[in-house]
C-alpha cells in the first residue's frame, strides 16, 4: 500500500481546498449586500458542501453505523429472480433511484420559497440535506435492503409496533391526497388561458396511446423505440402549438378557465386509475422519465454554462412573515415550503420500494441513497438559481394572487414599489410576449416563474432560439410529470384504500372486483379533486394554503421514517449512534409541529386557517363566506390530524426505545438471514 | 450470475447493446434478453418453455405498473 501512502498527503490537500471554497463561497452569499453575484457561488457552496458529505459523512454512516459488510448477500444476489430483485451496476441504479425520487416539489418549493431570498432557500436546501435527507433516504434503503425490501408501513409495524404501523399507512393515505391536490393546482394554474401549454398537454394523451399500443400489439416491449417515437411527437406538438396560440379558432379551443381544467384533471385521473397500466399510465410514465432526465441534465449544464447573475436579494424584508407568496416568518415556513428537496418523507416510500431489492453490494447503498438525494437538493439549488435569475420585480409579479397585487398593471407596479421593488410601465407585457402567454401576471404556483427563469438560462445557451420555445418546453416538462405523479398516485392511493376496506369488507379487497375499483378510485379523486376545485376557486390563489398543508405532511412522513430508523439502530444495539437520526427527527418535529399549530391556531388571519374563517365571518359579506369558512376549518382539521398521527408514532417509538435500553424488552431486530455473498470471493 | 452490465465490450456494437440495457434499467423498461438469459440460467430442464415476448411484456407491465407503479415523488 505505498501508492496509497503517497497519495495521502495529497487527498488531505485536496479536501482542504475543497473546504476552503465551500466556506468562502457561503461567506460571499451571507455578505454580499446590494451588488449582483454570480450564480457560481450558489454553486460552489452547494457542491463543496455535497463533496465533503459524501466523502466524509456518508463514510461515517456506511462504516460504523449502519456496518456494511460486501461480504452478506444483498436480496437482489439471494432472491435474483431476473424481474424485481435483479443484481444492478450501480452507476445504473443511481439512474433509476434519481428519477423514481425526483419530482416537482424540489422545483417548485425552492421558487416558492423565494420570497424571502436566495439565502434562507440555499442553507436549508444544503445544511438539510446533508444531516437530514440523505440520511433518512440512506437509513430507510439500508433497512428495508436487509430486510428482502420491505416498505416503510412493513417496517413500521414490525420494528416498532402495529399502532405506528396503522398510523403511518393512513398518513400516507392522507398526505397522498394533499399531494395530488397541490400538485394538480400547479398545473391548472400554468395552464389556464395558455393555448400553447394545455394543446401539448393534450396531444400527451393520443401520444401514449399510440405508444401504449405500439409497445403492446405492435412491437411487444419495444420501450425504448416507443419513446423514441413518442419524444419525437412530443417535441413537434410543442413546435405547433405556437401556431395554435397564435391562430384565432384553435386558440379559443385550447383556452380554458381554472375550473374547466380542475373538471378535465378529475376526469382524466379517474381514467388513468381505472383504465388498464399499458394504455395510458405506463407509456406516461416512460415518456416523462426520459423527459426528466433529460431536462435535470439540460439545465445543470445550461447553468454551469451560463452561469447567470443573481438579482434577488439574499434576504428580503419577507422574513418577518409579511410574505404575499405565502403567510408565515421564515422560521418555520421556509423549512416547510421547501420540503422535498432538503428532506423528503415520500423518498422513504421509494426507498423502501423497488431500489434495495436491485442493490448488487451492500456498499452500493451509500451511493444511491445518500449520493441520490444530493442530486435531489442540486436540483433544489437549480431552482433557487432559476428564481434568482428573475428581476424581484417580476419574481414577485407572477407569484403574488391578484387579489394582493391589485386588479391592473399600474396597481401592481404600484404595490411592488410599496415592497421596495421595481417593475417598469410595459416589462410584464413585454415579458409575456415574449414568452408566448397572455399575461404573467399573478400566475401563482411556482411552474410558470420557473419557466420563465429556465428559459432565460436554456435560451442563453442556444442563442437565437426562441424564449417561447424554451418556456413552453419547461412548461411540458414540469406538467407532463406532475401528471405522472396524479396518474400513479391516484391508483396507488386507490389500491392503498381497497386495502383498508377490504379489512372491513372482504370483497372491496379484491384488486379484480370491478366496482370495488371504480368505487375506491372515484373517493381518491373525489378526496383531491375537491382540495383542487377550492384552491382554483379561493381568491388567494390556494397554494397560500395548500402548499404548507403539503410540506407539514411530507415533512411529518419523514419524520415517521426518522423514528422507524432510531428505533431499529437502537434495536441494533447501535444506541451510541441513534443521534444520526434522532437529531434530524427532533428538529423536524419541532418544525412541523409549530408550523402545524401556528397554521391553525395563529390569530394573523393571513396565517392562522380559524383565525381566516373568524375574519370572513365578521367581515364585510362576500361571495361564497359559508365555503371559505367551511375549507378553513376543514384545513385546520386535518393539519390537526397530521400532527396526532405523528405524536402518536412518536410516542410508540419513544415507548419502544425505553423499553429496549432499559432491558425491559429484548433488542430483536427481523433482518434477513445472513447469507455470505458469492461476489465477495476472489474480490 | 454477474450484474447485467458492466461487462466488458467486445465490439462497439456490444457497446451499444450494454448501453440501451443500461438505459432500459434506469427508466425501468422490460429486458426481454434479460429474461431469456435467466430463464435459461436458473430454470433449465424444467421443461418449461420460456414466455412470448408479448407474454412477458403483458406480465411485466402488470407487475410494474399494476399497484400505481413505482411510488412517483412529490
Amino acid at each position: 500500500m505505498l501508492a496509497a501512502n503517497m497519495r495521502r498527503p495529497l487527498a488531505v490537500l485536496l479536501w482542504i481546498a475543497v473546504a476552503a471554497l465551500g466556506a468562502t463561497a457561503f461567506a460571499v452569499l451571507a455578505l454580499v449586500r446590494g451588488e449582483t453575484i454570480s450564480a457560481a457561488w450558489i454553486l460552489a457552496a452547494g457542491v463543496a458542501s455535497y463533496a465533503i458529505a459524501y466523502r466524509f459523512y456518508s463514510r461515517f454512516l456506511a462504516l460504523r453505523v449502519f456496518g456494511l459488510d460486501d461480504r452478506r448477500a444483498t436480496p437482489a444476489e439471494r432472491l435474483n429472480n431476473g424481474r424485481d430483485f435483479v443484481p444492478t451496476n450501480r452507476w445504473v441504479l443511481y439512474g433509476h433511484h434519481f428519477a423514481a425520487i425526483a419530482g416537482a416539489g424540489p422545483l417548485i418549493g425552492p421558487m416558492l420559497a423565494a420570497q424571502f431570498g436566495f439565502l434562507p432557500g440555499t442553507l436549508w436546501l444544503v445544511a438539510g440535506v446533508v444531516l437530514g435527507g440523505a440520511v433518512q433516504d440512506f437509513t430507510i434503503l439500508v433497512l428495508s435492503m436487509r430486510r428482502d425490501g420491505k416498505s416503510l408501513g412493513q417496517m413500521a409495524k414490525e420494528e416498532v409496533n402495529p399502532l405506528a404501523g396503522m398510523a403511518a399507512m393512513i398518513a400516507i393515505l392522507a398526505i397522498m391526497v394533499i399531494l395530488l391536490a397541490v400538485l394538480a393546482l400547479v398545473v391548472v394554474n400554468a395552464l389556464k388561458q395558455s393555448p400553447w401549454g394545455l394543446f401539448i398537454i393534450a396531444c400527451t394523451i393520443p401520444i401514449a396511446l399510440l405508444m401504449g399500443w405500439w409497445m403492446k400489439t405492435l412491437r411487444p416491449g419495444h420501450v425504448l423505440e416507443a419513446s423514441a417515437i413518442g419524444i419525437v411527437l412530443l417535441l413537434a406538438a410543442l413546435v405547433a402549438g405556437r401556431w395554435v396560440s397564435l391562430d384565432p379558432t384553435w386558440a379559443r379551443w385550447f383556452t380554458w378557465s381554472g375550473v374547466g381544467l380542475t373538471w378535465a384533471m378529475v376526469g382524466y385521473g379517474f381514467l388513468a386509475s381505472v383504465l388498464p397500466v399499458w394504455l395510458l399510465l405506463s407509456p406516461r410514465d416512460y415518456l416523462s422519465t426520459f423527459l426528466k432526465i433529460g431536462t435535470v441534465l439540460t439545465l445543470a449544464v445550461a447553468i454551469v454554462l451560463t452561469l447567470p447573475p443573481i438579482r434577488l436579494p439574499a434576504v428580503t424584508r419577507f422574513v418577518d412573515g409579511t410574505g404575499p407568496v405565502f403567510a408565515g416568518k421564515v422560521f418555520p415556513f421556509a423549512f416547510i415550503t421547501i420540503a422535498c428537496g432538503a428532506i423528503s418523507g415520500f423518498h422513504a416510500l421509494v426507498a423502501s420500494g423497488t431500489s434495495p431489492k436491485m442493490i448488487t453490494r451492500e456498499s452500493d447503498a451509500r451511493l444511491l441513497g445518500y449520493g441520490g438525494m444530493l442530486m435531489e437538493s442540486f436540483v433544489g439549488l437549480m431552482a433557487i438559481i432559476a428564481a434568482a435569475t428573475l428581476e424581484p420585480g417580476v419574481y414577485f409579479a407572477m407569484n403574488v394572487p391578484a387579489a394582493t397585487l391589485g386588479p391592473t398593471a399600474a396597481a401592481a407596479a404600484q404595490t411592488i414599489a410599496h415592497w421596495g421593488f421595481t417593475l417598469h410601465p410595459g416589462q410584464m407585457e413585454a415579458l409575456a410576449r415574449e414568452m408566448g402567454e397572455a399575461t404573467l401576471f399573478s400566475r401563482t404556483g411556482g411552474a410558470p416563474s420557473l419557466a420563465v427563469g429556465m428559459a432565460s438560462i436554456l435560451g442563453g445557451v442556444v442563442r437565437g432560439s426562441g424564449l417561447a420555445l424554451w418556456y413552453h418546453f419547461a412548461i411540458m416538462f414540469e406538467a407532463l410529470f406532475i401528471l405522472t405523479t396524479v396518474d400513479a398516485g391516484t391508483r396507488v392511493g386507490r389500491f392503498m384504500l381497497q386495502e383498508l376496506a377490504g379489512h372491513v369488507w372482504k370483497p372491496f379487497g379484491r384488486t379484480s372486483w370491478y366496482p370495488g375499483v371504480a368505487l375506491a378510485s372515484a373517493v381518491i379523486v373525489a378526496g383531491w379533486g375537491y382540495f383542487l376545485y377550492q384552491g382554483v376557486v379561493d381568491p388567494l390563489g390556494g397554494i397560500n394554503s395548500l402548499w404548507p398543508l403539503f410540506g407539514i405532511a411530507n415533512q411529518l412522513l419523514a419524520a415517521v421514517a426518522l423514528c422507524v430508523g432510531t428505533t431499529i439502530l437502537i434495536k441494533m444495539g447501535r444506541a451510541a449512534y441513534a443521534w444520526v437520526t434522532l437529531v434530524p427527527l427532533v428538529w423536524l418535529a419541532t418544525v412541523t409541529l409549530t408550523a402545524g399549530w401556528q397554521k391553525v391556531f395563529s390569530a394573523d388571519p393571513r396565517l392562522g386557517f380559524l383565525a381566516h374563517a373568524r375574519a370572513v365571518a365578521a367581515g364585510p359579506a362576500v361571495a361564497h363566506a359559508d365555503r371559505l369558512i367551511f375549507n378553513d376549518r376543514l384545513d385546520a382539521a386535518l393539519a390537526l390530524a397530521f400532527m396526532a398521527v405523528v405524536v402518536v408514532v412518536i410516542v410508540a417509538s419513544a415507548r419502544e426505545w425505553w423499553m429496549v435500553l432499559t432491558r425491559r424488552k429484548p433488542a430483536a431486530v427481523h433482518e434477513a438471514a445472513y447469507v455470505e455473498s458469492m461476489y465477495a470471493v476472489g474480490d | 450470475m454477474r450484474p447485467s452490465s458492466g461487462r466488458p465490450a467486445g465490439s462497439a456494437r456490444a457497446a451499444l447493446r450494454a448501453a440501451l440495457a443500461a438505459v432500459r434499467q434506469i427508466v425501468g423498461a422490460p429486458d426481454y434478453e434479460r429474461y431469456l438469459a435467466h430463464h435459461a440460467a436458473c430454470h433449465p430442464g424444467e421443461g418449461r418453455p420460456p414466455l412470448s415476448p408479448r407474454q412477458y411484456y403483458a406480465e411485466f407491465v402488470t407487475r410494474r405498473f399494476g399497484a400505481g407503479g413505482p411510488s412517483r415523488c412529490c
